[in-house]
C-alpha cells in the first residue's frame, strides 16, 4: 500500500522558476491555490537556503501585486476558508455552479465514485471496511467535540489577551489614581494660609503661657524671701517679749517677803470666812 | 488492488523509489510551525498547549540536568503520537510497526541513559541493581536478576511498541476481512463483526496514544534513575 499522498507543498517549490498563475483557465483553482501560496510562502521561503530564497524572490517579482511591507503585519483572516462537508472548499462548488448548478459537484462525486468502483480501479477489500470504521470514529469525534475544542482554543487566546489587557488597565488605573491624588494635593495647598495662621496663633499662645509662668515663678520667689524677713522679725519680738515676762515674774517672786506672805494668807482666810457666812445666809 | 495481510507492514516503494523516509517525516508537515504572531490561530494555540502539557508532565519528576532532555523527549512523543495515529487511516504505512525503527529509537536512548548514570554517578547507578532490604542470601541471585532486567529494557521498549501496534493493525485487518467475507453470506453476523471492528478501532486509537506515551514515559523513568 502506498504512503499517504503528500499534498503539494505550496509556495517554495512552485515558485522556483514557475509562475503560479500559469494555469489560469478558471479563477477558482487560482483562488484556492493562491490562498495556500500566500499563507505558506513566507515559511517556505525561510526554510530555503539564502541563495535559493533570493532566486525565488527575483523570479516571482513580476507577480507581486502590492508594495512589500513588513510592518504593520497584515491582519490574519478572521476565519479559515469556507469548507463544505469538512473537506471540499466552497470555491469548488462556486466554480461548478454556472455550468452544472447546485447538484453538479455531487453528481461529479457520485459519478466518479461509481466509475472507480465499476472499473475496479478502486477494489473493495478489507481496508474499505476498516476505512469506514475509522472515518466513523473521526467524524463522530469531530462533530461531538469540535465546538468544545475550538472554544477551548479561543479561551486560551482570550486568557493571553486578557492578561496583557489587565496589565494595561491596571497601569491606567494606577495613573488615574495618581492624578486624583495630585488634584487633592493641589486643593490642599490652597488652604495653607489658614494652616499657617493657626500655627502662628498656637506659637504665640505658647509663648504667652510661658511668659506668664515665669512671671509667677518670680513673684513666688520674691514673696518667699519677704516672708522670711517678716518671720524673722516676729520671732525676734516674740523672744524679747517672753524674756521680759520671765524677768518680771522672777523679780516679783523674789520680792515677795515672808511677812507679806503671812499677811496675804490671813486676809484670804478672813475673806473666805466672810464669804462662807454670806453663802450660808443665802441658803 | 488486492491486498494481502503483509502489504500493510511492508516498507513502501513507488516505482522502485523507497518512500520510507517520506513516510517517517510526513507527520511533521501536519504540525504548524510557529510564526511570529502573538495571538495565533486555533491549531497553533492547541499545538502549543499540547506541547506545554507534555513537556510539563515529563519534566516534573526530573532534576535540572534532566531538563536537557526536554526537547528530545517531547519531539519523540510527538513523532510517535502522530505516526501511530496516522497509521490508523486506511492504506497507510505505520513506521512504528517495524521492529527495526523501534529498536533504533529505543536502544540508543536507553543506552544514553545508562551511560549517563554510569559516568556521572557510577555507585548510585550500580546500586539500583540491588533493591533495599533484601535478605543477604538472596543478594547474588537478585543482582543477576536485576542485571537481566536492566539489559532487557531496550528490547522491551522496542518490542512493546512494535507488538502493540502490529497486533492492533493486524486485528483490524483480520476482523475487517471477516466482515467483508461474511457480508454476502450472513449479513447479521457481518454487522456484529462490524460492531466489534468499531469498538476495536476506538481501542486502537487509545492504544496508539498510550503506547507513544508509555515509550516516552519509560525513557524518562530510566533517565530519572540515572541522571
Amino acid at each position: 500500500s502506498a504512503a499517504i499522498l503528500v499534498r503539494g507543498k505550496p509556495g517554495g517549490h512552485r515558485g522556483e522558476g514557475q509562475p503560479v498563475g500559469r494555469a489560469v483557465t478558471g479563477s477558482v483553482p487560482f483562488d484556492m491555490l493562491s490562498r495556500l501560496v500566500l499563507r505558506a510562502a513566507p515559511a517556505a521561503l525561510r526554510s530555503l537556503a539564502p541563495p535559493a530564497t533570493v532566486g525565488v524572490l527575483h523570479v516571482t517579482r513580476p507577480l507581486h501585486t502590492t508594495q512589500q511591507r513588513s510592518a504593520p503585519l497584515p491582519p490574519l483572516p478572521e476565519k479559515g476558508g469556507e469548507v463544505r462537508h469538512g473537506l471540499i472548499p466552497e470555491e469548488f462548488f462556486q466554480f461548478l455552479y454556472p455550468k452544472t448548478g447546485v447538484t453538479g459537484p455531487y453528481m461529479l462525486g457520485t459519478g466518479l465514485l461509481l466509475y472507480l468502483l465499476s472499473k475496479e480501479i478502486y477494489v473493495i477489500n478489507h481496508e474499505t471496511v476498516a476505512a469506514a470504521c475509522i472515518l466513523t470514529v473521526i467524524i463522530y469525534g469531530v462533530k461531538k467535540y469540535g465546538a468544545d475544542v475550538a472554544a477551548f482554543a479561543d479561551k486560551l487566546n482570550e486568557e493571553k489577551m486578557a492578561q496583557a489587557l489587565a496589565v494595561k488597565n491596571e497601569a491606567i488605573k494606577g495613573l488615574e489614581t495618581a492624578i486624583e491624588e495630585e488634584k487633592k494635593e493641589q486643593w490642599r495647598v490652597e488652604g495653607r494660609k489658614y494652616l499657617f495662621d493657626a500655627k502662628r496663633n498656637n506659637i504665640a499662645m505658647l509663648l504667652e503661657t510661658n511668659y506668664r509662668e515665669r512671671l509667677l515663678t518670680v513673684y513666688n520667689e520674691v514673696k518667699k524671701r519677704l516672708d522670711y524677713q517678716v518671720a524673722m522679725q516676729n520671732l525676734k519680738r516674740q523672744k524679747e517679749q517672753d524674756h521680759m515676762i520671765q524677768w518680771v515674774e522672777k523679780n516679783v517672786v523674789q520680792s515677795i517677803t515672808p511677812q507679806q506672805q503671812k499677811d496675804s494668807i490671813a486676809k484670804c482666810i478672813l475673806d473666805l470666812k466672810a464669804l462662807s457666812k454670806r453663802a450660808q445666809a443665802a441658803v | 488492488m488486492n491486498l494481502s495481510f503483509f502489504d500493510q507492514f511492508t516498507s513502501p516503494y513507488l516505482l522502485g523509489i523507497p518512500l520510507i523516509l517520506i513516510s517517517m517525516l510526513f507527520p511533521a508537515l501536519l504540525l504548524p510551525s510557529p510564526n511570529n504572531r502573538w495571538i495565533t490561530n486555533r491549531l497553533s494555540t492547541l499545538q502549543l498547549w499540547l506541547f506545554h502539557l507534555i513537556t510539563k508532565q515529563l519534566m516534573i519528576p526530573l532534576n535540572k540536568n534532566g531538563h536537557k532532555w526536554a526537547l528530545l523527549l517531547t519531539s519523540l512523543m510527538t513523532l510517535l503520537l502522530t505516526i501511530n495515529l496516522l497509521g490508523l487511516l486506511p492504506y497507510t504505512f505505520t513506521p512504528t510497526t517495524q521492529l527495526s525503527m523501534n529498536m533504533a529509537l529505543a536502544f540508543p536512548l536507553w543506552l544514553a541513559t545508562l551511560l549517563t548514570g554510569l559516568r556521572n554517578q557510577p555507585s548510585i547507578a550500580l546500586g539500583h541493581l540491588l533493591p533495599e532490604g533484601t535478605p543477604t542470601p538472596l543478594i547474588p541471585a537478585l543482582i543477576m536478576i536485576e542485571t537481566t532486567s536492566l539489559l532487557i529494557r531496550p528490547l522491551a521498549l522496542g518490542v512493546r511498541l512494535t507488538a502493540n501496534l502490529t497486533a492492533g493493525h493486524l486485528l483490524i485487518q483480520l476482523i475487517s476481512t471477516a466482515t467483508t467475507a461474511l457480508l454476502p453470506i450472513m449479513p447479521t453476523i457481518s454487522l456484529l463483526t462490524a460492531l466489534i471492528l468499531f469498538l476495536l478501532t476506538i481501542l486502537e486509537v487509545a492504544v496508539a496514544m498510550i503506547q507513544a506515551y508509555v515509550f516516552v514515559l519509560l525513557l524518562s523513568l530510566y533517565l530519572q534513575e540515572n541522571i
